[in-house]
C-alpha cells in the first residue's frame, strides 16, 4: 500500500525498465552539495514544504471537524454559558425525519455509484475500442464533465419534472394527458431524478477514470494473455477488469462520498421530508431557533464520520488491491 | 530435421505506407533454435507478432505443420510468445501468472498445480512461487514470463528480444538457460534478436532479416565462411573489402591485383575478409600476402586490431595476438590464405547507400 | 509525462513499436455486427450524455413554453438580455465567481507546489498522515466541516465577505492541487535539477527555470481543476458568503427557485460555458491523467 488517494503514482512503472536511482530514498534525498549553503537537514525541509498545505488542512479542515464535534456536545465558542450534553444525539435517534434521511441518502448514494461503475467501466472499454471517433467521444463525455452538479440538477428538473421535456414528449405519444399523469420523479419519495442527476453526472466520472487506467500498459498485457490462450471474454475478466479495478474503485469511492455529501442536488430535486442528510443538516442549522444547532452539528458529525468509514473502507480496498498488484 | 514446424509463405505486411515486412518466405525446421536476426526496423518483430497472431499479414500465408493459421486467432494460436518486456499480470503472484495459460484452459487444479510446480523448479523459481511480481529482479521476471509460455507446452515458442533489458551477465546466463530449455524440450523456438553475436551463440539456424527481405538463412558457421550477401557479410561485421571486378570466373581486386576464382558472373564484386581470418607476416614476395604499412594498432580485449596501409592504398584491418609488437610505419605482409575472403556480388543499393 | 495515445487508428502499439491490430483478425464474418453494435453503443452513450442539455438550452432561447408543447411557443433572446442587463446581479456575479475562482486557483497552486514536492519526491515517516490529511477533505462533504467553523468566520469578521469565500474554498482545492503536484513530482526525474544545480542554477532559479517548466502540463490540469472547483462551488460560499458573495452558482440557485425558468436556464448556461471552454481548451492535457480526473468529482 503506498499511496491512498487515487492512481496519482506514476503507472506501474514499467515492470522491466532499469530501477531509477532517484526512487530509492538515499540517493534522492541528497542534496546536491554546495559550498556557501549549509545544508538544512531532511527533516525540515520536508516540514517548511509542507507546512503551507498543513495549515490549510489543519485550519479549516481539522478545525471544522473538531468544532462540530465540540458543538454537536452543546460546546460554544464565544459564548460564556454553554454545557456538554448528548442531547442533540438523543435527538437525532429519535427523530424519525433523520431516519428517514439516513434511508434516502445511502438509497440516493448507493445506487448512482454501482450503476455509474457499472456504466462508466463499459462505456470505457467501449471508447477505447473506437477508431477515429474516440477523441471526439471521449472529448463529449468529458465534456459533461465540467458541467456543475447545480446545473445538472436544473437539467433534470427540465427534463423529468411533470412539466419537463419526457412528460410532453409522453402527452405527445398520447400516453399521459396532463401534468400529474406523468410518473413524479422529481420531488417524489424515493429520489428517482436525485439518483438520474447523479448517474449523468457520475457516469462520466468513472468512464474517465476507467480510460486512464485502461491507458497503461494494458493493452500489453492483454496481447500477453492473448498468447497463453485467453478468449475475450476471459481477457476481459481476469486481465483487464482486475487491472482497472483499483482505480475504479477508488474513484466509486470518490462518488459514494460525493453523492452522499452534497447538496444542491438532494434539495432542489428531492422533497424537505424525506431529505438526504446534508439537507437536514442544513435545515437545523438555518433553523431560527438557535437550539437546533447541536443538532444540525450532530447530523454533520455523522456525515462525516459515514465518509470517514468510506475514506477506511477505500484505503483499504486500495491496500489490498495494490498488495496484491504490487 | 523433420520438416517445417513453421512456414512463411509470401507474407507481406505494411502499417499504412510504411512496407514492413516485403514479401517474406521461410521454413522455420521443427526443433530447431531459429534466430531471426536483424536490425531494428527490419520486420523481426512485426514477423513474430504475425506468426503469434498479434499482427495479420496483408497478403501470404503463415502455416504451422503445414496447417494455415489465417484466421486463427493468438489465443488459438499452439505458440508461446515471450515479450521483450515481461509482461506478468501485477494483479497476480509468481505462481498465478505461470498458471495463467493453463486457467485459461481450465485444466483442473490439482494437474495445474503439478504443472506449474514442475516448471517453476526448472527455472529454479520454486522459492519465489508466492512473491509478488513486483518484488523480482529483471531476471527473474524474465524467467517467469518463460515458464509461463513453456508451461502450456506450445509447439512453438516465440521470444522477442527477451533479454535485451538485461545487463551482460544476466544475458548470458538467460541465454544459456533457454539454450537448455530448447535441448530438453525440442521445442521449435524463434528468437528474435538484433545481436549477431547472441544470435550466434544460441541459435543452430540464423534466418537473417534486412529491410523487410529473408537475406539468408542456414547454421550460424555459414554466415561467416561463406555469407549469402554484401548486406548480411556486413551484418556479421565483416570489415575488409576489396572492390574489384569479375570476369571470365576470375575475380580481380582493383587495388592491389588479388585475384580469386569465383563462380559470380561477370560484373563488380567485392572480396570481403574477416580481420580475424588473416595475419600479419614479413615481406616476402609470395603471392598470398599483401604489402603494406601498419598505421594504428587498437587494443580490443581478446585481440590487437592492427590497421594497415596496402600500398595500393587500401586500408584492411587484421586481428592478432595481443602478444604481436606491431611498429607504426614499418612495411609489413598480410598472409592471406586462399581459404580467406569470399567473393560477393557489389550491391549497388548498398554501396550507393 | 503521458504517452499521447494512439490517436486516429485503432491500432495499439506493442512493447516493441510494432502496431497490433484491435481486431481479432480477417474473421471477416463478426467485423461488421461488432462494428454495428458498437455504433449503436456510442450513438446510445452520446444520446444520454447529450440529451439532458437539449431542454436547458430550449429553455435559455425560449420566450413561452407552455405544456404540453414539444416546442416553444416562441423563441426570444429574453433569457440572454438578462445575463448582460446591468440592473441585474449577473454581470457583478460573473466578475466575482472569476475573481474568487482565479484567486482560489493561484493560491491552491501555489500552496500545492511545495506540497506535492514533498510528497511526490521524499519518503518519509509521516508520510501516510500526510496522504491521509490531503485525502479526507477531498472525500469529506464540506458542507459538514464548514457548519463547524462558520463561528470563527463569524468572529473573525470573514464571513459574508470575499476574503472568507476564498479562504473557505482553498479547504477543498489545496489538497487537490497538492495531490495532482504529488503526481508529477513523483514521475519527475530530479536529475533535471541536479544538472541545473551543477551548472549554476541556485535553488529557487532552478524551480523557476526548470522544475516549473517540466511541470507545467501538470500544474496547468491543478490551476484548471481548482478553478472549477471553485466555480462550481456553491455550499461553502453560501455558509460563509452569507448570501452577500453572490456568485454564479448562488444566482443560479435562487434563479432555479424562481418562477422564471428562462432566466435560470439562461444563467445555466453562462455558469457552463466558461468551464466548458477551459475543459475542451485543456482535454489533451487532461485525457489519460487520472490523478486531474478526480477532481471532476468535486464540481
Amino acid at each position: 500500500m503506498n499511496q491512498p488517494h487515487l492512481d496519482t503514482r506514476p503507472p506501474p512503472a514499467d515492470p522491466s525498465a532499469p530501477a531509477r536511482l532517484a526512487r530509492s530514498p538515499s540517493s534522492r534525498h541528497r542534496s546536491p552539495s554546495s559550498r556557501h549553503r549549509p545544508t538544512v537537514p531532511r527533516g525540515i525541509r520536508i516540514a517548511v514544504l509542507l507546512a503551507p498545505a498543513m495549515l490549510v488542512v489543519a485550519v479549516f479542515f481539522l478545525t471544522g471537524i473538531t468544532q462540530a464535534v465540540g458543538q454537536s456536545l452543546g460546546y460554544q465558542p464565544f459564548l460564556p454559558h454553554w454545557r456538554l450534553s448528548l442531547d442533540a444525539y438523543q435527538d437525532l435517534l429519535t427523530d424519525p425525519a433523520v431516519r428517514a434521511s439516513l434511508l434516502l441518502t445511502a438509497r440516493v448514494a448507493i445506487i448512482p455509484t454501482v450503476l455509474s461503475a457499472l456504466l462508466g467501466v463499459s462505456a470505457a472499454l467501449l471508447i477505447r475500442r473506437l477508431g477515429r471517433s474516440r477523441n471526439a467521444v471521449s472529448g463529449i463525455v468529458q465534456a459533461n464533465l465540467a458541467v456543475p452538479h447545480l446545473v445538472g440538477a436544473l437539467c433534470m428538473l427540465l427534463l423529468l419534472s411533470q412539466g419537463g421535456l419526457l412528460s410532453r414528449v409522453s402527452y405527445a405519444v398520447g400516453a399521459t394527458d396532463i401534468p400529474a399523469a406523468f410518473p413524479a420523479a422529481t420531488g417524489d419519495r424515493f429520489g428517482w431524478a436525485i439518483i438520474a442527476a447523479y448517474v449523468w453526472k457520475e457516469t462520466p466520472f468513472l468512464t474517465v477514470i476507467a480510460l486512464a487506467a485502461l491507458g497503461r500498459g494494458v493493452e500489453d498485457l492483454e496481447n500477453a494473455a492473448r498468447s497463453l490462450g485467453a478468449r475475450p471474454w476471459q481477457r476481459l475478466l481476469h486481465v483487464t477488469l482486475p487491472l482497472i479495478a483499483p482505480a475504479v474503485t477508488g474513484g466509486a469511492v470518490l462518488v459514494f462520498a460525493f453523492t452522499a455529501g452534497s447538496y444542491e442536488v438532494p434539495y432542489l430535486l428531492g422533497r424537505p421530508f424525506p431529505a438526504t442528510l446534508p439537507v437536514v443538516a442544513l435545515q437545523y442549522y438555518n433553523a431560527t431557533d438557535l437550539t437546533t444547532r447541536p443538532t444540525a452539528m450532530a447530523v454533520a458529525v455523522l456525515i462525516t464520520v459515514l465518509s470517514g468509514m468510506m475514506v477506511a473502507a477505500y484505503l483499504f480496498i486500495a491496500g489490498r488491491l495494490s498488495r496484491r498488484s504490487l | 530435421m523433420t520438416g517445417a514446424a513453421i512456414t512463411l509463405a509470401g507474407v507481406r505486411k505494411s502499417f499504412g505506407d510504411t512496407p514492413a515486412v516485403r514479401d517474406l518466405t521461410t521454413d522455420i525446421p521443427a526443433g530447431s533454435f531459429t534466430a531471426l536476426l536483424g536490425p531494428s526496423g527490419c520486420g523481426k518483430s512485426t514477423t513474430l507478432a504475425m506468426i503469434a497472431g498479434l499482427l495479420h499479414p496483408d497478403t501470404g500465408d503463415i502455416r504451422f505443420d503445414g496447417r494455415s493459421q489465417l484466421g486463427v486467432p493468438a489465443e488459438h494460436r499452439p505458440a508461446g510468445l515471450v515479450f521483450q518486456k515481461p509482461l506478468l499480470f501485477p494483479h497476480l503472484n509468481v505462481e498465478q501468472n505461470v498458471a495463467f495459460g493453463l486457467r485459461m484452459r481450465r485444466l483442473d487444479r490439482s494437474q495445474t498445480r503439478e504443472r506449474v510446480a514442475a516448471i517453476l523448479d526448472r527455472v529454479q523459481l520454486t522459492a519465489l512461487a508466492r512473491r509478488r511480481v513486483g518484488e523480482l529482479s529483471g531476471g527473474q521476471e524474465q524467467r517467469v514470463a518463460l515458464a509461463r509460455a513453456l508451461v502450456l507446452e506450445p509447439r512453438a515458442l516465440l521470444l522477442d528480444e527477451p533479454f535485451s533489458q538485461l545487463d551482460a551477465t544476466l544475458r548470458a546466463e538467460m541465454r544459456r538457460l533457454v539454450k537448455d530449455l530448447h535441448t530438453e524440450s525440442g521445442v521449435t523456438t524463434v528468437f528474435v534478436t538484433h545481436d549477431q553475436t547472441e544470435a550466434v551463440e544460441v541459435a543452430d539456424t540464423i534466418a537473417l532479416l534486412l529491410d523487410g527481405h529473408l537475406a539468408g538463412q542456414g547454421d550460424p558457421e555459414m554466415f561467416y565462411a561463406a555469407p549469402p550477401s554484401l548486406a548480411a557479410a556486413r551484418f556479421f561485421g565483416v570489415t575488409n573489402e576489396l572492390p574489384g571486378t569479375v570476369r571470365d570466373g576470375q575475380f580481380t581486386a582493383a587495388a592491389t591485383g588479388l585475384r580469386r576464382p569465383t563462380t559470380l558472373p561477370d560484373g563488380p564484386a567485392v572480396l570481403v575478409i574477416r580481420p580475424e581470418t588473416i595475419s600479419l607476416t614479413s615481406p616476402s614476395g609470395d603471392d598470398d600476402t599483401m604489402v603494406g604499412v601498419a598505421v594504428a594498432a587498437r587494443f580490443a580485449g581478446t585481440h590487437l586490431a592492427v590497421d594497415v596501409q596496402l600500398t595500393g592504398g587500401f586500408l584492411v584491418t587484421v586481428y592478432t595476438p595481443v602478444t604481436t609488437s606491431v611498429r607504426l610505419g614499418a612495411p609489413l605482409a598480410i598472409d592471406l590464405p586462399q581459404a580467406a575472403g569470399v567473393v560477393l556480388a557489389a550491391d549497388r543499393s548498398l554501396v550507393s547507400g | 509525462m503521458t504517452a499521447k495515445p494512439p490517436t486516429t487508428t485503432t491500432r495499439r502499439v506493442t512493447a516493441q513499436g510494432a502496431p497490433i491490430e484491435a481486431t481479432t483478425g480477417p474473421g471477416a464474418r463478426w467485423v461488421l455486427p461488432v462494428r454495428m453494435g458498437r455504433r449503436l453503443l456510442v450513438g446510445l452513450l452520446l444520446v444520454a450524455a447529450l440529451l439532458p442539455l437539449v431542454p436547458l438550452l430550449v429553455w435559455s432561447l425560449a420566450g413561452q413554453w407552455r405544456y404540453p408543447a414539444l416546442l416553444p411557443q416562441q423563441l426570444s433572446l429574453r433569457g440572454m438580455q438578462l445575463l448582460v442587463d446591468p440592473r441585474s446581479d449577473t454581470l457583478r456575479g460573473l466578475g466575482t465567481s472569476a475573481g474568487i475562482a482565479a484567486a482560489v486557483a493561484v493560491l491552491a497552486c501555489l500552496i500545492g507546489f511545495p506540497a506535492g514536492r514533498a510528497i511526490g519526491l521524499y519518503r518519509f515517516r509521516g508520510r501516510r498522515v500526510v496522504q491521509f490529511l490531503l485525502l479526507a477533505p477531498v472525500i469529506v462533504p464540506g458542507l459538514a466541516v464548514t457548519l463547524g467553523i462558520q463561528v470563527f468566520f463569524v468572529r473573525y469578521h470573514l464571513s459574508d465577505t470575499v476574503v472568507g469565500v476564498i479562504l473557505v474554498q482553498l479547504m477543498p482545492t489545496v489538497p487537490y492541487a497538492a495531490v495532482i503536484l504529488g503526481a508529477a513530482f513523483a514521475n519527475l526525474d530530479i536529475d533535471y535539477e541536479r544538472q541545473a544545480r551543477s551548472l549554476g542554477a541556485g535553488p529557487l532559479r532552478v524551480q523557476l527555470f526548470v522544475t516549473v517548466p517540466l511541470l507545467r502540463q501538470a500544474i496547468a490540469v491543478a490551476a484548471l481543476m481548482t478553478f472549477l472547483i471553485s466555480w462550481s462551488e456553491y455550499v461553502l460560499t453560501l455558509l460563509v458568503g452569507g448570501g452577500q458573495v453572490k456568485t454564479l452558482p448562488l444566482l443560479l440557485f435562487a434563479a432555479i427557485g424562481s418562477s422564471d425558468t428562462t432566466a435560470a436556464a439562461a444563467l445555466a448556461m453562462l455558469v457552463i460555458v466558461p468551464p466548458l471552454l477551459l475543459v475542451l481548451a485543456a482535454a489533451r492535457l487532461l485525457s489519460g491523467r487520472s490523478a486531474g480526473a478526480v477532481g471532476f468529482g468535486r464540481l
